[in-house]
């Protein structure tokens, strides 16, 4: 008899944790929640969280089952991501990754683990040219446009500021090599003069010796193309101290509320910058951000967190869309839900979503950051801005399509 | 030339002051309890976010708030080595080496759970440095941490040499069963190697902050150039591993000043020279500088 109980108990609990697997979906957020890019993360993270929340208010996914974010910590570096993406796709058996943030933390991840395990991953913030090409199998998304783009548009900007003479320090990952490369060949084809282009590790305490020799070439300003947190802040704030430069152009990197706190508005009120943003007439930008900051207080201005609600929002339509967390089967449906044609859907309408899909019609999301065609190599186009410090946050003065 | 010295050198000298400071523990733990601590560098992080935190309550200038980050890695050590390190104290060292690479990570999660991931700065906003004789410019933040660093340096020395205790230290780096054998209590020997080292590695962290910023992989972003540092000066020789660490930090800035018209390295290869200076006196002399224990 107690064997019987003992054995019935095992049994509930075996069945118990069973189904509670069964209810969940799955999907992986690969985010850099320490490291350079941690001040952008609280509200990329409650965006994905938004998305998440509208899911589950609207009925759930895959005919109720509970949609559910694994959040992971990749430190925007590559290594670490490797190993955060490993434990999402091996151990949490994810659907899909949303992520990750930094372009070498994409890149990283996706070779090592997404591709060869066939995983769809979609990057909200992942601007490197380098993606584009990337042999991926097809797994590999991002809904922000390649800095081929933002290279130029940034080229354009600096010339139409009357500075054609610039010095370029870059990082030495993804994301700064590849648009300091862009942007370079593009202001040059321009007209303009780059005097001095040097590559720098982050992390370092002191930029001064390569700034120095980048401010006796005889720039007129300097470009920055840096994590604000890694060393963009940094060099900032020593080309100030040392007179070496008082004009700075920064990319999305360095957009950062950070760079305004540590150095200052007065000193940042000549330094504009270019990076990804949304549509600037869109009806469902303005009704997604008052919702956001109803639920959170604060923080729908911030830099991706447009992208961060598609992202997510995207993973669980293919999800919904394929009918099953079968991977392939999920990156085969992002396109035909991302894609036109086929009804329009917008953020927050995830219950019309599934009445349409389960009708068997096609739908095509059009997000908070854009209407997300993806192209055959995963990208697609998009809108980059230009920002000016405003107080303590930043304002975009001009958008470029 | 006076761009070398103002761009190149003065930061290569807070640079290696700091590297140093943390140094110092790394020797002397290694030399006394005979293993490698790879939670030494966020016993620096540690430090840094105490002092933080003093400054943020109070709104003193961050040089005042050391003791109390000191006293915050002081008991964060000895709290780690109770609880961690001594138990394993009688199994090989290498069991230690691990146990201090989980306590790095603890630490450093405890730090983010509790001061979050964000990086933050002491002193906001930005200083012109002093300028002398026209030319010579040095920030006044780099004044204090290296004239605190010689401080730190004379006081260490005067205790090493001329005190019991320090004494006692340097036995047990030499031979720690003989010192056992002429009675001299290890315990106490140990308490205090972890309470200097600490010490040391939370002002070092407080002025990696006051040059640069605060962040939680603060201290164990400088932990290679720091291992380097002290295997340059030798195991268990703290006064040569503030030598070890001066020069790896001088050297770090130095590299890439272009001597001979040309960057003698790319800067983005500055954080390589830790590494080949470490292999290269590993192979070549391992006793390090000032002949420390061998490996």
């Amino acid at each position: 008899m107690k064997q019987t109980v003992l054995a019935s108990a095992v049994l509930a609990i075996a069945l118990a944790s069973g189904t509670a697997a069964a209810e969940e979906v799955k999907v992986g957020a690969l985010m850099g929640i320490t490291g350079p890019l941690a001040n952008f993360i609280p509200p990329i993270l409650n965006a994905a969280r938004l998305a998440e929340k509208d899911v589950n208010d609207g009925g759930g996914i895959l005919g109720g089952e509970k949609f559910s974010l694994v959040v992971v910590d990749g430190q925007a570096a590559a290594q670490p991501s490797v190993d955060a993406a490993s434990k999402l796709v091996n151990l949490e058996n994810v659907a899909a990754i949303m992520g990750g943030l930094s372009s070498g933390a994409t890149i990283a991840s996706a070779n090592a683990v997404s591709i060869p395990n066939g995983v769809l991953q979609l990057s909200p913030t992942s601007t490197s040219p380098a993606m584009t090409d990337m042999e991926d199998n097809d797994f590999l998304f991002r809904i922000v446009p390649s800095d081929n783009y933002q290279g130029q548009v940034l080229a354009k900007m600096v010339l139409e500021e009357n500075l054609n003479k610039v010095a370029v320090a870059y990082v030495n990952n993804d994301y700064g090599v590849g648009i300091a490369g862009t942007f370079k060949a593009a202001y040059e084809s321009l007209g303009g003069t780059v005097t001095a282009f040097e590559k720098h590790e982050d992390k370092k305490n002191s930029y001064r010796g390569e700034l120095a020799s980048m401010a006796s070439s005889g720039a007129e300003a300097l470009v920055v193309i840096a994590y604000a947190g890694g060393s963009g802040a940094k060099i900032v704030k020593q080309s100030l101290e040392n007179g070496f430069f008082d004009r700075f152009v920064g990319t999305d990197g360095l957009r950062d509320d950070l760079l305004i706190e540590q150095i200052g508005a007065d000193a940042l009120a000549t330094t504009f910058f270019s990076a990804p943003t949304s549509p600037d007439d869109n009806p469902v930008g303005d009704v997604f951000h008052a919702r956001f900051d109803e639920e959170f207080g604060e923080g729908s201005d911030k830099p991706f967190v447009d992208q961060s609600y598609d992202a997510t929002m995207l993973i669980a339509l293919a999800i919904e869309k394929a009918g099953t967390t079968d991977r392939t089967k999920v990156r085969d449906a992002l396109r035909e839900v991302a894609n036109a044609p086929g009804e329009e859907i917008g953020p927050g309408d995830w219950k019309k979503a599934v009445a349409l899909l389960a009708d068997g019609k096609d739908i095509n999301y059009e997000g908070v950051s854009g209407s997300h065609e993806f192209d055959d190599k995963g990208d697609v186009a998009g809108f980059i801005g230009k920002f000016v410090v405003d107080g303590d946050s930043y304002k975009q003065t001009a958008i470029f399509k | 030339m006076i761009e070398f010295i103002n761009f190149y050198l003065i930061p290569g000298i807070t640079l290696g002051s700091i590297y140093a400071l943390g140094a110092v523990g790394i020797s002397m733990i290694f030399g006394i309890l005979r293993f490698a601590h790879f939670a030494h560098g966020d016993l620096m992080t540690v430090g840094a976010y105490g002092a933080l935190t003093v400054v943020w309550v109070t709104g003193i200038p961050p040089l005042f708030a050391i003791p109390f980050a000191v006293a915050l890695a002081i008991i964060a050590a000895l709290s780690c080595d109770r609880l961690f390190y001594k138990p394993l104290r009688e199994l090989p060292t290498i069991y230690t080496v691990i146990a201090s690479f989980g306590v790095a990570l603890i630490l450093r999660s405890l730090i983010q759970v509790i001061w979050g991931t964000e990086s933050q700065v002491y002193v906001k906003g930005f200083q012109k440095p002093l300028v002398y004789f026209d030319t010579f410019r040095i920030a006044t933040r780099h004044v204090q941490i290296i004239a605190s660093t010689v401080v730190i340096t004379g006081l260490l020395h005067v205790f090493l040499s001329y005190s019991r205790m320090g004494r006692c230290m340097r036995a047990v780096a030499d031979d720690a069963s003989l010192a056992r054998v002429a009675g001299i209590d290890t315990d106490n020997v140990i308490r205090w190697t972890w309470i200097i080292g600490a010490a040391l590695a939370a002002i070092a962290g407080v002025f990696v902050g006051l040059d640069t910023d605060v962040h939680t992989n603060l201290g164990w972003n400088m932990l290679l150039p720091m291992f380097a540092a002290a295997l340059l000066g030798g195991i268990g020789k703290p006064l040569g591993a503030i030598t070890g660490g001066l020069i790896i930090g001088i050297v770090e800035e130095c590299v890439s000043y272009p001597f001979f018209g040309e960057a003698l390295l790319s800067p983005s290869y500055k954080s390589a020279v830790a590494f080949v200076i470490m292999i290269a006196l590993l192979i070549l002399r391992p006793q390090g500088l000032f002949k420390g224990r061998l490996l």
